[in-house]
This record gives C-alpha cells, structure tokens and sequence, in this order.
C-alpha cells in the first residue's frame, strides 16, 4: 500500500462502513509504528536531558543521518523488489576512494557538481552489474552481492590504493563544509547546518515519486510481491532487476562522495561493514525482507529511529556499548510485530 | 472480421521435444459465447490455452484473430486482442491495492510495456471504479485501497474478472476457476459469468466440474490426447457420454464400495466442539469403514476434519482411539496415535512440491529410516517409496522425478500415498480429488477402497456428493456446525442429501 493512495483514501469523504479501525491502519502502514516509537523516544530523551534538543545534537543526528538515509532509500528499492543487497557499501567505497584519487592525480580542477555526477553514474553502474548478474545467473541477489562485494571491494584494494587520502581537493573541502545555517549554541560555540544536509530530503522526495508516481515504481512492488505473476502481467523483470539495483548504486555512489566530503578524508577500509545497520534501519521502517512491502515514509523513519537510538543513549546516561543492545531488541519487537500484522484477527462470521 | 468470428485455430499443432501435445486442432472461438475445454489431464488443454495467451508458439497451423491470421502471438499481442487468462492463482499481486491490480494493466499495455513512465492515479482509480462496480462489488475506498492478499478468494476471484473488463477483454479464459469455491461463491461466479456473456464477452472455462458447465450453457470443446475430439453444445452430450469421450472408456458410476467395515471401532467421537466453528459432534467409526462427511462449506465439516487432524484443539468433548481417550494438540500428537490426514489444499499444505517423490513419500517415517549415527537409510527408504509408487499405481517409473512435474491426479495419489508408509489405523481425506481429472479420480477412490480392506479407518470430506455416493459407508451431513443427518450411502441420493445440507431454515441456495 502506497502512501500517496491512503492518503487520498482518507481525504475522500466516507460512509460510515469506510472506516478503517486503528488495527488496520496499522496494519496497513506499519511505518506509524516506527514513527511513534521514534516520536516517543525523542520525547523521554527531551526530558530526561534537554540538551537533546540543542542545535548541535540534532544537527550532529542529521549529519549522521544523510550517508546511512542514502543507502537506505537504495536498500529499500531492492527490498521492495523481493531482493536483498550487501554490496552497496563496497560500491560506495570504490567509487568514493577511485573518485578522490582521480580528482587529486588527473583532474583537479573537476567542479563539484561534475564530481557528484561521475559518483552517481559511477556507482549506478557498479549496481547495474549486481542486477545484470542476478537477472541473468539466477542466483539469489544475497550471494551475487556477497560475491560483488568482495569483487568491488577486492578490485578497490588490490588496484587502486590502499593509503587513507588526507588532502582533499578544495572543491571536495568546500562541499563539505559548505553551511546552510549556522546556530549560536548555548555555551558559545556555533554550529553549521551543512549544505549537504539538503541532500537527503531532495532524494527522499526523489524516491517516493519513483516508487509512487511512475509505472517503475509500481512494477518494482509488483515484483516483489510474485515475480512470476508480475512476469506473465508484462512487467519487464529485467528492466526492474538492473533498475533497482542501478538505483541502490547510485545512491551509494553519492552517499560515498558526501562520506568523503564531510569526513574531509578518503579511507578506502570506510563504510564496509555497515551493511547489516543500513539493512535493519530498512526493516524498521516496515519493509519486509520477503519483498514487496515497505514506503520511503517508513526507511526515513527506521534511518532516523536508528541514528537517533545511536546517539541518544549517552545522553540519558545509558553506555553507549548498549547500542546494540537496544537496536537488537527493536528488530526483534518489530519483527513480531509485522508477523502478527500477516495474520489477520480472526474474522468471524456476523450471522 | 470477413467471417465474424473472433478467434480461429487452424490445424495446430505443439511438439515439445518428441512429446507431440497438439496434433491438429481446430476450434472456432465467437464473442458472448461460454466455452467449456474438458479433458483429462495431459490432454493438451493447458498448451492449448498457452498458444491462445501467447505463452507457446505452435510448431504448425495458424491463429486466425479478427480475421488476421498468424503464426504465432506474442503475449502483447494477445492482450491488445482482448484476450485475458485467469490462471488458478488468479495472476494478482497480493501486495498491490485492488485498484492497482484493476487497472496497471491498463497503464502498461498502453505503454507497451516500457516501465519508466508516470503513472496516471486517477485514470487508475476510475479504471478500476467502473470495472469493480461490473464484477458486482461495491467500490468502497476501503475495498479499492485494501491489499489483494487480504481478501477472501471469493472477492479475489472478481478483482481477477474486473482486471479482465479494465483491459476491455473479448475472451476471457479461467483455469479450474471453481475448484476452492463455496457452493454460494459458484452460484455468484456462474451468475457473474453470464454478465460477462451479455457484454459480449466470450469466456472459455477450463473445468473437471461438469455440473457447472450444465449450468453456465454454451458450447463443450472436448480434447483427447492432443486432439479435440468433438466441439458442440454442452447441452447435446449426457454425463456418460462427455466422460466417455474425455476418457476413451466407459466410466462406470457404480459404487466403488463393495467391502464391508470390520467389528473393530477405531475412532469415537463424543459431544466434541470447537469454539464457534461445530458443537457437540458425535460419531464412531469402525475398521475398515469408509465414511463420509458434508455440508455446505461454513458448515463446520472442514473444522471438523482439522479438529481431527490435530490441527484445532477441541475446546470440549473428547476422542477415543481403539478404546483410548486421546488428546491431539498438534498434528505431531495425531500422527502419533496413527491418524492421518491429507489436506484439502495439496499444493501448499501437503507437498514439497520442489522435492523428489521419493522425498515426498518417507517424510512421515524419516525417523524409522535412521540407521546408525542418525543417517537416514536410503536404500530401505527408496524400496518404502517404490512399494508405495506401486500400490498407488503412479504412474511413473521414476522416484526421483520432482512432484510439481506430475498432474494433479498423480501428485495427489503422493500426497495420499505417503500415509501408507506408517500404516495409520485412521485416514482422514480432506477433498481428495478436488482439482483431479476423472481418469485420476478412478485410480484414487481404487486406493481408497485398498486401503480400507487393509482395515484402515476412512473419512471422507468433501461436497463432491457423486464421490462420497460411490465410496462411502455411511455419509453424514453438517450444518451450522451441528450433525443433522446419517444417511446409508448405498441408498441414499444427491437429492436427499443437499436436503439435509441446506437445511429446512436456511434459505435455498
């Protein structure tokens, strides 16, 4: 179920037998519930220690946010199309660390603008292999992309270098620092809202027009749902296969970049390994990792739920070595609570 | 259109390697018209209904489509013609809203398939709006944006049919369409098939269900072994005579019950209910007995056979096996006490369907096959399976062939088969030749037969009334959950049994 339609649903005016009960809404959009827990824990933690609410940790929280949200959204498309992708990491560190080093040894003049556009077609093409390669061999895409992982990874270390690039090209320093806004913090210091920031919410408008307004979106649910059905219904899987993968891609590419801005450094070991957080800030946010479930709303929900437990705990005086902890417990809560959702209450007959 | 009709085959024929499955069929298809493909299974009805859809090129003949002809169609080309297949699992996307299973169809043939196109909501919503209204149903924003996965069948079904009209469909093809329905859903099916004729519409139905092609009318297209052996209307041919042509031999009706139960009572049920679903259920049945049991299906007799089977814990009463009262929590417990049971749904609830028949055939006594260390005996359990292949008369001669690359008939005689493996001393067949060609029906109720004179116990549900006249001992008959009749099987008829079904409160249906 789109958001876009259930919204439509609910402004149209309705016969009383048109109500859904908040058990189906529920049911319906799961992301609600990732969304109030997210609103009620940024409640508790508000109160417990308002320094929470300080420019500086929020900004912090969303700079954070951007390089996993980007990810996220790529994640989510494949999700969403019955797949599953471990490799985005190692495209976005390929791409970021070759970028660097051509922009640094061969062109280091490239605007910034031209930069970000190769890191998007660079990495969409790295994906586009992942799709071809699931579409064409008929593995499940869990062991193509442990194996591209490995391979882009592999070819990033073994080719292109292995040494941490500290000097940045200006251009690259000046993306990253970049300030949409700066606070005055309470004790003095002044914070910037990056420019990058921006980002993110550009993309995920991006993305819920893709997955809401366009026949590719609808497709890339429809394979996820049955992708014989989808098949024998018209929709090409091959187009939908390279597309969500090439999609992913290109968002790793760019969140590489955006890494490599902000940290003001190029470190090829970056990034990898932060699959599995990226894929349980996906599932927070409703989608199933069976395919064919889940909304933009929902993975924005899940990355913030997830940054937010992050960098949160600290501040109410739980160790951060409780992270995992806490992440763990909210997947496993909301594990069950999509399998319950499967399960429809009991409908007994009205006679 | 020189000659009017919409679609014409012309001497087609279909190899697949040196399997010839069509071999020269011609059969003329008009707008408004119901059409009923029989024929046993494997008789090229499927293939047949692929090269209309475009799935299969024909190897020979020609396809002759408002008047153009052609070698082959492509899929597109099929649907642009307005030919739309229902297939058994209806073809629809559980996760997509009723709308968008109506009416993206719509969207993508008019884009000729290319993905990367904005999507047109409202056309969509009105699409769909209009089309739901046609199959009967009320286009409620809560229908429309509810998943398809979360409807009924019956509901699902006419979404199917409503994508059929979005996409201005002139022939509509459904597969076994009938085959889980309730009696009340065929009745509205039939009902909305005939508003699809008045649309003029044609419809072909691929069907074991004669009964229902008596009533829908139209024209009969009957195929054996690749060929259509005779095309005129279903109203012409009797009973006899459609299963005579379907099958190349007489079928007999006669009963298939000729031994008689042992003194030995296996089951006793008493004053047993579950929750709303039937109460106060009371029978017995003895060694070597076939019984029956029906009713309409909210009935209670489905709840029955899973209370049986271990599946629904009674909330009151209790079972006795061979004298024993027994408490079944799971099926783990039945299984135990030597109670089989073959579900209704072989597909999903009783076959690996990827797997080996040999596979499918010991998993019920994987533990007896263990040999030392806990490896499990393969040679002791290819020889349990060949001895089961062969007392089921399956006939193929290869144990390791996947399940799914058997029909219907023969994948149900595994699912059946399997049972034989741990001697039960109770069977309860849920439907056993639900969605079964009449060829396979034969050698099924055979096997039920052999295996009650092996004294094992047998209950039969089902509404399939001629199978349960033919078979059984005793048949008893449900309603609202309660057991309103016991009727002698021998003496009884259909009539006298949709009775009792119905029930003198209940509206006739």
């Amino acid at each position: 179920m789109t958001m876009v339609q259930e919204m439509n649903d609910r402004s149209t005016p309705k016969r009383p037998e048109d109500k859904l009960t908040i058990w189906e809404t529920l049911r319906r959009r799961p992301e609600m519930v990732t969304l109030t827990i997210l609103v009620v824990i940024c409640v508790a933690v508000s109160i417990i220690n308002p320094n929470f609410l300080q420019p500086g940790s929020l900004i912090d929280m969303g700079r954070a946010s951007v390089v996993t949200g980007l990810f996220a959204l790529g994640v989510f498309a494949i999700l969403a199309a019955g797949g599953i992708d471990v490799s985005f990491t190692a495209i976005a560190a390929l791409t970021m660390y070759s970028l660097t080093k051509f922009v640094i040894t061969v062109a280091p003049d490239l605007p910034m603008a031209a930069i970000i556009a190769i890191a998007v077609v660079a990495g969409a093409l790295l994906g586009a292999v992942n799709g071809l390669l699931v579409h064409g061999l008929r593995v499940p895409s869990l062991i193509v992309t442990i194996g591209t992982q490995y391979l882009f990874r592999g070819i990033l270390l073994a080719f292109v270098g292995t040494v941490w690039l500290m000097e940045l090209p200006p251009q690259m320093t000046a993306f990253g620092k970049a300030a949409l806004y700066q606070f005055q913090g309470a004790n003095g210091v002044t914070v910037d809202l990056p420019a990058y920031f921006l980002i993110f919410p550009v993309v995920v408008g991006l993305a819920w027009f893709l997955f809401d307004r366009t026949l590719m979106g609808r497709a890339i649910f429809a394979t996820g749902g049955n992708p014989e059905v989808a098949a024998r219904l018209g929709y090409g899987q091959r187009v939908v296969h390279v597309f969500v993968f090439a999609f992913a891609g290109a968002l790793a590419g760019l969140a590489g970049i955006i890494h490599v801005s902000a940290t003001r450094m190029a470190n090829p070991f970056d990034l990898v390994g932060t699959e599995i957080e990226v894929i349980a800030a996906v599932v927070l946010g409703g989608a199933r990792i069976t395919g064919g479930t889940g909304s933009v709303l929902g993975t924005v929900a899940g990355v913030l739920l997830i940054t937010v437990v992050s960098n949160t705990l600290v501040l109410v005086g739980i160790p951060s070595t409780w992270q995992r902890l806490v992440v763990g417990a909210f997947i496993l809560l909301a594990a069950a609570f999509f399998v319950r959702r499967k399960q429809k209450p009991k409908q007994r007959k009205a006679e | 259109m020189s000659d009017g009709h919409f679609l014409e085959l012309r001497g087609i024929h279909k190899r697949f390697g040196g399997v010839h499955a069509l071999r020269g069929v011609d059969v003329t298809i008009d707008t408004g018209v119901a059409y009923h493909l029989l024929g046993e299974n494997g008789c090229g009805k499927s293939t047949f209904i692929k090269i209309i859809s475009g799935a299969h090129a024909p190897s020979e003949g020609e396809i002759v489509l408002d008047g153009q002809a052609h070698g082959e169609l492509s899929p597109i080309q099929s649907l642009e013609a307005g030919i739309e297949t229902v297939y058994q699992d209806l073809s629809l996307l559980p996760n997509l809203s009723v709308v968008e299973n109506v009416a993206l169809g719509d969207q993508l043939v008019s884009g000729n398939g290319r993905l990367m196109r904005l999507l047109n909501r409202r056309r969509l919503r009105e699409t769909a709006r209009e089309a739901i209204r046609n199959v009967g149903l009320e286009p409620t924003a809560k229908l429309l944006g509810t998943m398809v996965g979360d409807l009924p069948l019956a509901i699902r079904q006419r979404v199917a049919i409503a994508r059929a009209i979005a996409a201005d469909a002139r022939l509509v093809i459904m597969d076994e369409p009938t085959t889980s329905l309730t009696r009340h859903e065929v009745d509205a099916l039939i009902e909305l098939v005939g508003k699809l004729l008045e649309r003029d519409v044609a419809v072909l139905f691929v069907t074991h269900k004669l009964e229902e092609c008596y009533r829908i009318g139209g024209q009969a297209i009957i195929f054996r072994d690749g060929e259509c052996i005779s095309q005129g209307p279903i109203a012409d041919y009797s009973r006899a005579e459609l299963s005579h042509l379907m099958t190349g031999r007489e079928l007999d009706t006669m009963r298939y019950r000729k031994g008689t139960p042992q003194a030995e009572e296996v089951l006793r049920v008493e004053g047993a209910s579950s929750g709303a679903a039937f109460e106060d259920v009371a029978f017995s049945l003895k060694a070597g007995e076939v019984l029956g049991i029906t009713g309409l299906s909210d009935s209670g007799r489905n709840e029955v056979a899973l209370a049986l089977a271990g599946h629904q814990p009674l909330s009151a009463g209790h079972f006795e096996i061979s004298g024993a009262r027994v408490h079944l929590d799971s099926p783990a417990d039945a299984i135990a006490r030597g109670m089989g049971y073959v579900p209704e749904d072989r597909l999903s609830e009783g076959l690996f369907l990827q797997k080996s028949i040999y596979q499918n055939e010991v998993t019920l006594i994987l533990d007896r096959l263990r040999g030392r260390g806990g490896i499990v005996d393969k040679r002791k359990g290819r020889e349990a399976a060949s001895k089961i292949s062969e007392a089921m008369n399956l006939n193929t001669g290869n144990i390791d062939l996947p399940v799914s690359a058997l029909s219907g008939g023969n994948q149900q005689r595994v699912l059946i088969g399997r049972w034989l493996s741990i001697e039960p001393k109770l069977l309860v067949l849920h439907g056993p030749t639900v969605g079964v060609d009449v060829g396979s029906k034969d050698t099924i109720y055979r096997a039920i037969q052999a295996m009650a004179e092996r004294g094992i116990g047998l209950i039969i549900v089902s509404d399939d009334l001629p199978e349960l006249l033919q078979n059984c001992d005793r048949i008893l008959v449900m309603n609202r959950g309660r057991l309103v009749d016991e009727l002698d099987a021998a003496t009884t008829d259909e009539n006298r049994i949709y009775q009792s079904m119905l029930g003198s409160a209940n509206e006739a249906a």
